[in-house]
């Protein structure tokens, strides 16, 4: 067991010596978060461009577009060409192009049309101009209110229209209320509880996959052979590597927890459940490390393809978007990866409150992953090591 | 001159020999980019499923069902019948409706009178823009209501006599808000997700090609390769010209290759093949320009190697290789102009949405001139480091 401890402490060592190691470990891991969690936010509803000149316009322009607040947040745009451009970029769902002459012709009694470009596929356009048409009828109410009393007392639409705004106020109007029915979600919380977890189990997989190559390394100078002549048996060097990378894992999901937690605020959820699914899941990532070390060739091919696999993993397993929006194949094809079983109980944990018997069949399903790594791993090093 | 074509091919020959290579050059770009458009192909486009209750069955709530389901709404919602509250809680809770509409008891003899009643939505968070449709196309159909109850108040407010208030019930049912919107055509192709993640893919994958080219070069370098080239007439700006030109090659090819094969497989809008070949040209100068530099810069194959992870991760992560920049934050979008990639990406979306040839131009020059200030900072490195 002394010799085990041995080799796991020279290898950790290896490992967080190594300046561009330490990059992936704590740097890049730290950056992703932040990029991701701060794109990852709820829009609360559709963006809608206006243009700066209708901003500060005449009355009825400028409560439309107060309106307009109502269907999400608003972009104010130099001009119409600079708009169009937005939307065709996507950075904004639509453009509402208020008329110039918009007050003239209401209060003239007219009625107006008010432009509205919608982007995105034909149905997410029709989605967005419903919403706009509710602000801009929710608008018309008391224009055409003002515009009644002034034909039926002789009067201008523009006299009444501060009576109309004013009986406004006090009218109890047909409202309707949203009320949320949901018991619990199927997504992660948006924003860094987001990016968060899903990166703590990206991480610690892609780097424990990439850390092979030192334990390849290491048997390609032949230091293990050369320690085999020493009074060490091949099942304690085997386990001094799987204890390194374990302390490794542990150390990187660590960082990542507490970066989340200190940083960004980061609620991770029923402490057991988090413990018991953090640790199982370093086990996994030291499965994974010892199986890279075991299955690679050379260290450039750990390094290389090891990322590439471990990202391909992390695409489908449900790290980089919700498995969620995904079609039920890829859903399906996705839980061959240990990825999607442990987002799946980060959801429970995060987004259900969920506790360790909630994650039980996921931790189960996981714990199986490890086993079956480690043992291969160990029967691959143990073999090649005595041959 | 023809010793750098030599030394070009040599370089290629052994590029194209090396699986790694290929698997990061060729394979795995179209390999995600297959992956995302595949996962994403269900969330383009928007849908409402609407669980809908009518406790009232008066003539308002038909009518209100009748603009529900009428032909202008008919591919942004789907009405779904339940039979009661309960039913519809369930249908929004199973995610089996998107959100859910209850017409109350009464809603339509109250909505002359009164005290209203209003409708009531249910919402589920993990579908916000469902309940947000739901909502405005309920708010839109009632915003005539609420219209012509606060016409007759405020006639009545402005001096139309109270005996005659009958008279102003039956003027107000023809009355029809005098705002609506018009939706008019953009003109231009939504961007979809394999419009933009084919070249963001295509560009990361040929940017952990500078960890390679620099790697190989210290290699030769190590083992005395370059040494004995500079024993034969040829110069070491041609040995260096060799080298960027078979990087340059390699990175064509590759996003060539995935513009090609996503295009094809999975509808991938490159835009005109003249504009997208530029800026695939204009990046792959830019990428010998930045493994000069790493070159330059680096005196080991460890320092090559990991100046070249950090800088690789770094422009990918601010460009936006890894997130739909359209979605991000503002600032996020300004960060992304400060790289090359950034730049190309923009130039692709461009392309992607219909802007026209002409649009790559600016994005071509700007990344030309980031390669121009690169490979002169490389150079004078280069020169001031002893042989």
């Amino acid at each position: 067991m002394r010799a085990a401890l041995a080799v796991a402490g020279v290898s950790l060592r290896r490992i967080l010596r190594d300046r561009t190691a330490l990059f992936f470990i704590v740097v890049l891991p730290v950056v992703i978060i932040t990029v991701i969690g701060t794109v990852v936010q709820n829009p609360g509803g559709f963006r809608i461009g206006v243009l700066a000149s209708q901003i500060s316009g005449p009355p009825l322009a400028t409560s439309l577009v107060d309106e307009l607040k109502s269907v999400g947040p608003l972009h104010t745009l130099a001009d119409e060409s600079t708009a169009r451009t937005a939307l065709r970029r996507g950075e904004i769902d639509a453009v509402v192009l208020v008329p110039a002459g918009l007050d003239a012709d209401l209060l003239g009694g007219q009625d107006v049309r008010i432009p509205v470009l919608a982007g995105g596929a034909e149905s997410t356009q029709s989605a967005v101009r419903s919403a706009v048409a509710a602000a801009v009828a929710r608008h018309a109410e008391r224009v055409q209110a003002a515009a009644f009393a002034a034909r039926t007392t002789g009067t201008t639409t523009a006299e009444q229209l501060p009576r109309a705004t004013a009986v406004q106020r006090v009218t109890p109007r047909i409202g309707i209320s949203t009320e949320n029915v949901a018991t619990g979600s199927d997504y992660l919380p948006l924003g860094f509880s987001y990016s968060a977890p899903t990166m703590l189990v990206l991480f610690v997989f892609i780097n424990a996959l990439a850390g092979g190559a030192s334990i390849i390394q290491t048997r390609q100078l032949g230091i293990y052979s050369r320690a085999q002549a020493a009074p060490i048996r091949v099942r304690s060097l085997v386990l001094g590597e799987t204890l390194c990378y374990l302390t490794f894992a542990v150390l990187q999901s660590i960082l990542i927890v507490g970066v989340g937690a200190l940083l960004f605020g980061v609620s991770w959820g029923n402490s057991l459940a988090a413990v018991a699914l953090i640790g199982t899941w370093a086990l996994v990532g030291t499965g994974a490390g010892m199986l890279s070390g075991a299955l690679f060739k050379t260290p450039d091919q750990a390094s290389a393809i090891g990322p590439v696999i471990g990202i391909a993993f992390a695409m489908l397993g449900g790290c980089m978007w919700p498995l969620e929006i995904v079609p039920d194949a890829v859903q399906t094809l996705g839980h061959a990866t240990p990825h999607a079983w442990a987002i799946d109980a980060w959801i429970t944990v995060l987004s259900r409150d969920g506790g360790l018997a909630d994650i039980a069949t996921d931790l189960a399903v996981l714990a199986a992953f490890a086993t079956a790594m480690l043992g291969l791993a160990s029967i691959v090093h143990q073999r090649r090591l005595t041959s | 001159m023809f010793a750098a074509f030599v030394i070009a091919a040599k370089d290629l020959r052994q590029r194209f020999r090396d699986r790694s290579a290929l698997v990061l050059g060729f394979v795995a770009p179209v390999a995600v980019a297959a992956l995302m458009s595949f996962a994403f192909s269900g969330v383009e486009s928007f849908h409402a499923d609407i669980a809908l209750v009518d406790n009232d069955r008066g003539q308002i709530a038909v009518a209100l069902r009748g603009a529900l389901t009428g032909p202008e709404l008919s591919d942004v919602l789907t009405v779904r019948d339940a039979a009661d509250d309960a039913e519809a809680r369930r249908m929004v809770d199973a995610g089996d409706a998107g959100a859910g509409l209850i017409i109350p008891a009464g809603f339509s003899a109250a909505a002359v009178g009164d005290k209203p009643i209003g409708l009531r939505v249910l919402g589920n968070p993990d579908e916000p823009l469902q309940a947000q449709v739901a909502r405005a196309v309920a708010d839109a159909y009632v915003a005539q209501l609420n219209a012509d109850r606060l016409s007759v108040t405020t006639a009545l407010a402005a001096g139309f006599p109270e005996s005659r208030a009958a008279e102003l019930a039956a003027a107000v049912a023809n009355l029809q808000l005098p705002e609506s919107v018009q939706a008019q055509p953009t003109g231009y192709r939504q961007l979809r997700t394999a419009s933009y993640y084919a070249p963001a893919m295509g560009i990361m994958f040929v940017l952990f090609a500078i960890g390679f080219t620099a790697r190989d070069y210290f290699t030769e370098q190590r083992t005395g390769t370059l040494e004995r080239i500079g024993a034969a007439p040829v110069t070491r700006g041609v040995v260096l010209l060799g080298k960027s030109l078979a990087a340059f090659v390699y990175s064509v090819v590759s996003l060539g290759t995935l513009a090609i094969v996503s295009s094809l497989a999975f509808d991938a809008e490159w835009g005109p093949p003249a504009a997208a070949l530029a800026l695939i040209l204009a990046f792959s100068a830019v990428l010998v320009a930045l493994t000069a530099l790493v070159v330059a810069i680096a005196r080991t194959e460890r320092q090559a190697d990991g100046l070249a992870t950090i800088v690789t991760f770094v422009l990918l992560l601010l460009g936006g290789n890894f997130v739909l920049l359209s979605q991000a934050p503002e600032m996020l979008r300004r960060l992304a102009l400060l790289t090359p990639n950034g730049w190309a990406l923009r130039g692709f979306t461009d392309l992607a949405t219909g802007a026209g040839a002409t649009s790559a131009i600016v994005p071509v020059l700007v990344i030309l001139g980031m390669a121009a200030l690169l490979g002169t900072i490389a150079a004078v490195v280069g020169q001031r480091r002893p042989a």
